[in-house]
Formats: structure tokens, C-alpha cells, sequence
């Protein structure tokens, strides 16, 4: 879709959308919002709604940027970890590489 | 036009040159045809070998002399390496080094033909140690305690890279040539050209031990599932002297009256590659000894002289170079009354019903046995003392002492005397003298094997003065000797009486029965003992003894052990073809292949370790087996000249160069694409104005 194209009101009733939806576990949502209403947000000429996307891709980008945080960590002490927890960690596992501990 | 016609041209010399091309890849690759060293866990290590993922690659190198392998250890030019070595070098002492080495990939352990190989075991000193009654009473530092004289121990070490074996003549001879050729001369500056290189793979898919890959193959948190190991599993054979009594399934019970003589051998060996390992030595001659005693009583004894006599049981456990799996598993089937298995609808057996045990262990030496046992009892010294009587009166060369000692050779009787170390069992066994114990070279060399090929009938009882044209010094006349005294001592047993006979094992069916488990199993005793109208399959190999995992083809040699239990031990009777169809009735073709239905008594029970039974088994606490085998995909091998480093990285480098100049290039047809192509639109704006274009 195109934004230049789509009227002001409509823009702003996507971001907020994006931004909600990002509530239900879904950080990628909220790192789309971010990129696409980035331009929107702080390099168009002023707009009524503009304040409005400006404040919903702030918070969007908060939440992603937590997100990556929370995730790298994640995966960085699970990978570092994972053959010293054991039982557990095979049970959180979806592929278990091969010929390894 | 002309582009056209070119097109088809090139077209039409790919078609007509199709069928003499080669692939890339074939003209690059030469495989070779081995086989790998694989990897086994138990409940706390893991043994044997694995590839890296994608297959290990390393530069030949051919060590001739002890000082090659200095080459290799101290910073050569061209690592990694994969070092061929003869099996004279293939000792501890090197491969411990090879292994903590960084710059070694690979080994390829290669036969040399010209060149005596005075010993050759990588078993350990002590062989099953820590499953047996008394772990501290083998001691590798006092020689005269141990049952492995040779072993290096090299079976249970873990190696990181992998290990193949190389026999076939034409394949060493490409390995060498390639060695010749490329490798061999001005080896310290070697890497500044081409260099022949072998490239190994045998990735194994396990890791750490049984309990964990055990426990990974059966989470099922995936959809496609992975096996990463499975448990070392077979059967045990088993068969009675004289039938037993047929009651319904729900009628089983333990009879306190019946008298049983267990007779035990194994009937597995091992080596450290795969598919390859005849045991002759180790295992095979003491289960020669068992059938052919069997056979012998069978004729001697068709049915009971009087109905007190006691039945003799005769069991090849499986599985038993591993921790005794097999009898471990008897053990735990009679303890719980699960023997012999609900549908086979006979009385269960307890420990009471079985009044002794003679297992027979190592026959090394089969001229100079000993009984071995844990405690002084009578029936032992009885045994011994009949031995000694049969083989005077035969005038066999055997003599036979006895022996009390905690320190009983590594056979089945272990898994009982743990259980009970009251249990009458003794074990029938010879000083170590294999040189060759549990490897590849245990072959029919190592026991001084030849076919005789009679082509005569091995079904009866022969004359013991008959020598039916074998040496006194042959191997099948040792087996008979020692046979035809363990028989008449049995005899003796069962019937309370002394052998009074003049017949005795026969020799032809000693020499076929090694015939089949050492050279082919296209052989007369298996067309004999065999399904109807069996298809001749020349060249066919050995049935692989050892115990292997559950599959499709595996367990060949438990499935013809019982056919030849069931064809030898099973008397005759006379029915016909059609009505021998429900067992205990079974129809053999025979020696000749008219055919006889024989009342048979084998049948089958599991060695499949309690371990993998027992529900919240502690796997460490040691109390049975654990051994498991990893899985993997492939097992081959392959060689290539691999360029010098520097020819890699000029290719590498020509690369990024044309990468780079490709960027540049886009780049600037893109910027000068309105020159280039003409003033037409770009294409984000066809969309919206195509009327302009």
C-alpha cells in the first residue's frame, strides 16, 4: 500500500492499529509500524494527525527495541546453557542438533 | 539466425555426447570402499568414532615407519591430515596421540598383506569388568588376572574424528598410488601444490550418553521425529534335550519336580567397524562346542531312559559382549516368571529348577580347560572329574582342572552369580591365549580354519575313531574332542549313568557349521537346516554376528541359530510334508533334501536389557546393560586432489573481484540507464502513467 497516496485520517487509523495489535505478542507489528510510519512521523510536512503517529511510533519502536532486547537475551543464555540444563532444555527444544551434547 | 543454428548445434553435440560425459562430480571424487569405525553410549560415555557434518576431509598421509607419525604430530605444512596406517602401528600408544592431536582429521587403518600381525584387540584388558560379580578382581596391573592379555582398550575410547577400514586390494592400491603420486615426495613443501586427500563420512547423530539420546529420540516435540540412538537389542536361542510338557496359557506355573542342566554359550562377538568381525576365535568355537554337544546328545539320548532324568536346557545368550545383555535379560525373565514367554505354552522356569549350570566360556586353548567357580560345590568337582575320566577313556589330549576364584572369566555365569553367588554355575573356560580378541582379524586364520568340503551327511553321530580324513591338529577335530567329553559328561549326568558308547561329535558337522559362519552362508548345513527351496546365493557373506540394533536385517544369525538348534536338537518323526505344519512340528529340507519333520524345542526370548524395561530405571547405578548404537546416515568415503592453499584463496579472491566489478557495473547501468536504453520511464511509473511510454 501505498501512504503518500492515503488521506491523513486513514493513516493515523492504521498506526494506532498497528500499535495495538502489537499487544498480542507480536513485536515484529510493532517494528513494522515503526519503519513505515517512520517517515510519516518526522520527515512530512506538519499534519493535524501527525502528533498522533509521531507518539504511536515512538511507542511502537519502545516496544520493539524491548522486544529485541528480551529475545537476544533469550537465545544468547539458552544457547549458552542448553547443554548444561539438560532434560529441560530438550524439553523446550523443537530441533535438537545432531551429534552433540 | 545464426545464434539460432548455434544454440542447436551445442544442443545436439550435449545429446549425442550425453552417454560418454562423466558428472563433475564422479571426475572429481573416486570413492573408496571401506567401512567405518561407528559410535556406542552407555549410561555414562560414549565410544567409537564420528565425522564432522559434512564429512571429514584431511591430506593422505601413509605412515610406513614410527617416525612418520612425527611428521604429522609436530606442526606439519598442510593440515589437516588423515593418516594411513597399517595395523601394526594401529596401537594405543599412537592412536592416544593421534587423537589429542589438532592437525589429524581422519585415519585409515589399511590390511597389509606381506606383514605378520602379532596381536591386534581393541577390547579391554578386562573385558565386561564392571557387570561382572567382582570388579576389582580383574586387575589390569596383575597380568595373571586378566582375560585380554592384547587389548588396547581402543573400543571404548571416544575418538573426535573417524576411523575407516580399508581391506579390499584394488582400494588400497588406489589410496597408495594417489599417495605416490601427489603426496609422497618433498612432503615440507607440500602445501604449495595439489594433494591427494580422502574425505570421510561417517557423522553420528548421538551424543553424550544413552540416557540423553535415548531421551531426545523419544520426545516427540517435532513433527518429523529423530532417532538418535537405539538400544543394543537381539534374542537369545534356546533349546531343550527332550521336549517339555505343552500346557494351556493359563495353566502355567513353576513345576517344583523339574531337574534342569543349563548349558550356555554366547553366540555374539564385536569389533570396532562395522559389518566386519567373524569372532571366530572368541565366540564362534565355544558355540561350535554347544551345537555340536547338543547334536551329540540329541542322538545319544532321543528321549528320557527314565522319567526322573533331569532335561538339559541349552540357551546362546546374545548380546553378552556388551554387559551381558542377554543373559542379564534371563536372568530378569526367570526372577519375574516371564520365562519362557506366555505364548510359547510351557511351565514357567524358576532358579530351583535348575540344578546346575555349565557355561561355557573361552576356548582358546582346547586342550587344557578349567572349571572356574565361585564357591566349592559337588557337582563342579563332579564335572571336572568327569571330563577328565571321558577324555582318558576317548584318549582325547584334554585335561581339565578346577578352580575357585572371584575372578571368573567374562562370560553369562556372571549375570547369575550376581544375582545369587550361591547359584551352582561354572564356567568352562580356557587360559586367554586370543591374540585377536573382539577385532577384525579374529577371522578363520586366527584359528587355522580349511574346508574340508566332505559333502557327507552331518546329521548323525559318528565313531569317535573315525577321523574321517581330518589332521589331528585340525581345528574341527579339537572342537569334536572337546564336544564329544562335555557330551558323555552330560550324558553321564542326565542319566545317572556312565556313556558306554563308542560314538562320538561329528566332525563334518563341526566343519560345516564354521563354513557358514566363516566363509558363506551358502552352505550345505543352511540349505539343510533352512526354508524350503532356499535360492542359491554364491559369494554370500557370513550372517554378522554381532548383536546390532532392531531393523529389518538384522538378527540373521539368531534366526538361523534357531533353525539349526531346531534342525539338529528336534528328533525326527514320522509325519508327513502337509500335516508337519503347527509347531512344535517343523519341516526341514535335510541334508539331502528330502526333507523330515522334527518334534523341535527352540525357540526364542529376548535380550533387550532391563534397562530399557524398568520404568525411572537409575541409569547410573549400574545394575545392567545400557549400550546403545547411534544412527546415521551415511558411512563412506571418498578421494580428490584438494589445490594448495594458495590456489584456494587466488580462486576466493577472483571471486570477490568478480562480485565487485558485477556491483559496480549494475550500478552504473542503472545510473545511465536513460542513456542507455532511451528515455522511457522508470518502472515505478508505468503503473500510474503507462500512456506515457
Amino acid at each position: 500500500m501505498d501512504l503518500s497516496r492515503a488521506p491523513n485520517d486513514r493513516k493515523l487509523y492504521l498506526c494506532k492499529w498497528y500499535f495495538r495489535a502489537g499487544f498480542i505478542f507480536l513485536p515484529f507489528v510493532w517494528a513494522v509500524n515503526t519503519i513505515w510510519f517512520f517517515k510519516e512521523a518526522f520527515r512530512q510536512p506538519e499534519y493535524d494527525e501527525q502528533k498522533e503517529i509521531r507518539k504511536y511510533v515512538i511507542y511502537s519502536a519502545i516496544g520493539s527495541v524491548v522486544w529485541a532486547v528480551a529475545i537476544v537475551a533469550w537465545v544468547l543464555t539458552f544457547q549458552l546453557n542448553r547443554a548444561d540444563w539438560g532434560e529441560f532444555a530438550d524439553s523446550i527444544s523443537f530441533i535438537i542438533p545432531l551429534g552433540r551434547a | 539466425m545464426d545464434s539460432h543454428a548455434l544454440i542447436l548445434i551445442v544442443l545436439l553435440s550435449l545429446i549425442v555426447n550425453g552417454n560418454n560425459c562423466q558428472r563433475t562430480k564422479d571426475k572429481m571424487f573416486s570413492s573408496i570402499v571401506g567401512s567405518s569405525c561407528f559410535k556406542r553410549l552407555n549410561a555414562t560415555h560414549e565410544t567409537g568414532c564420528t565425522s564432522s557434518y559434512g564429512g571429514s576431509v584431511g591430506v593422505l598421509h601413509y605412515i610406513k615407519t614410527p617416525d612418520d607419525f612425527e611428521f604429522v604430530l609436530k606442526d606439519p605444512p598442510s593440515p589437516p591430515y588423515a593418516v594411513m596406517v597399517t595395523p601394526q602401528l594401529f596401537t594405543r600408544e599412537y592412536l592416544i596421540r593421534l587423537k589429542d592431536s589438532p592437525h589429524i582429521s581422519t585415519i585409515v587403518l589399511i590390511k597389509s598383506v606381506n606383514e605378520t600381525l602379532a596381536q591386534f584387540s581393541q577390547e579391554l584388558k578386562c573385558p565386561n569388568q564392571f557387570s561382572g560379580i567382582d570388579s576389582n578382581s580383574c586387575d589390569i596391573d596383575k597380568p595373571e588376572t586378566i582375560w585380554n592379555p592384547y587389548g588396547t582398550g581402543l573400543l571404548h575410547e571416544n575418538f573426535p574424528f573417524p576411523i575407516y577400514y580399508v581391506s579390499e586390494e584394488a582400494e588400497i592400491a588406489k589410496l597408495v598410488d594417489c599417495f605416490d603420486k601427489f603426496n609422497s615426495f618433498d612432503v615440507a613443501n607440500q602445501h604449495n601444490r595439489p594433494l591427494c586427500s580422502i574425505q570421510v563420512n561417517s557423522f553420528m547423530s548421538a551424543a553424550v550418553n544413552s540416557e540423553v539420546c535415548l531421551r531426545r529420540t523419544n520426545y516427540a516435540n517435532n513433527l518429523s521425529a529423530t532417532r538418535f540412538c537405539d538400544p543394543l537389542q537381539s534374542r537369545n536361542i534356546f533349546a531343550t534335550l527332550f521336549p517339555r510338557e505343552t500346557v494351556s496359557q493359563e495353566d502355567r506355573k513353576v513345576q517344583k519336580d523339574e531337574k534342569l542342566v543349563l548349558v550356555t554359550a554366547r553366540i555374539d562377538t564385536t569389533s570396532m567397524f562395522d559389518g566386519i568381525g567373524a569372532g571366530a576365535m572368541d565366540s564362534l568355537i565355544p558355540f561350535a562346542t554347544i551345537v555340536s554337544t547338543a547334536h551329540l546328545l540329541a542322538k545319544l539320548l532321543p528321549e528320557r531312559e527314565a522319567s526322573n532324568n533331569s532335561n538339559v536346557l541349552f540357551v546362546l545368550f546374545n548380546g553378552e559382549s556388551y554387559d551381558f545383555i542377554g543373559s542379564q535379560r534371563f536372568v530378569y525373565d526367570i526372577n519375574k516368571g516371564y520365562f519362557p514367554s506366555k505364548i510359547q505354552a510351557t511351565n514357567q522356569i524358576s532358579f530351583e529348577n535348575i540344578v546346575m549350570m555349565i557355561d561355557i566360556g573361552l576356548l582358546d586353548d582346547l586342550h587344557r580347560f578349567t572349571v572356574f567357580h565361585v564357591e566349592e560345590f559337588k557337582a563342579a568337582t563332579d564335572l571336572v572329574k568327569l571330563l577328565e575320566t571321558y577324555s582318558q577313556k576317548f584318549a582325547f589330549n584334554i585335561s581339565t582342572t578346577s578352580k575357585v576364584t572371584q575372578n571368573l572369566p567374562p562370560t553369562s555365569a556372571q549375570s547369575f552369580l550376581r544375582e545369587n553367588r550361591t547359584f551352582p554355575a561354572m564356567v568352562l573356560s580356557s587360559n586367554p591365549l586370543n591374540r585377536f580378541y573382539h577385532s577384525i582379524f579374529d577371522d578363520q586364520d586366527n584359528i587355522k580354519f580349511k574346508y574340508f568340503n566332505t559333502t557327507q551327511d552331518f546329521t548323525v553321530a559318528a565313531a569317535i575313531n573315525n577321523t574321517m580324513g581330518f589332521p589331528a591338529d585340525s581345528i574341527q577335530m579339537a572342537i569334536r574332542n572337546a564336544s564329544t567329553v562335555l557330551a558323555a559328561a552330560l550324558y553321564e549326568k542326565v542319566t545317572e549313568h556312565t556313556y558306554r558308547g563308542n560314538q562320538g561329535s561329528n566332525l563334518i558337522l563341526i566343519d560345516e557349521l564354521l563354513y557358514c559362519f566363516l566363509i558363506s552362508s551358502d552352505c550345505p548345513l543352511f540349505r539343510a537346516a533352512g526354508p524350503k527351496n532356499m535360492p542359491a546365493r554364491p559369494e554370500a557373506p557370513p550372517p554378522p554376528r554381532y548383536v546390532s540394533v532392531q531393523g529389518l536385517y538384522t538378527h540373521e544369525t539368531a534366526r538361523w541359530t534357531f533353525r539349526i538348534f531346531g534342525f539338529l536338537i528336534g528328533q525326527t518323526v514320522p509325519i508327513e510334508e502337509q500335516n508337519c505344519t503347527v509347531l512344535p512340528m517343523f519341516w526341514f529340507p535335510g541334508f539331502n533334501g528330502t526333507g523330515s519333520c522334527h518334534y523341535t524345542t527352540q525357540n526364542f526370548s529376548q535380550a533387550y536389557s532391563p534397562a530399557f524395561v524398568e520404568e525411572n530405571y537409575d541409569w547410573k547405578s549400574g545394575k545392567y546393560s545400557t549400550w546403545t548404537e547411534s544412527t546415521w546416515r551415511e558411512l563412506n568415503a571418498r578421494i580428490f586432489l584438494k589445490p594448495s592453499s594458495t590456489h584456494e584463496a587466488k580462486t576466493l579472491a577472483v571471486g570477490f573481484v568478480v562480485m565487485i566489478v558485477s556491483f559496480v557495473l549494475v550500478f552504473l547501468f542503472n545510473s545511465k540507464s536513460d542513456i542507455l536504453f532511451g528515455d522511457c520511464v522508470s518502472s515505478e511509473n508505468t503503473l500510474t502513467n503507462p500512456a506515457h511510454c
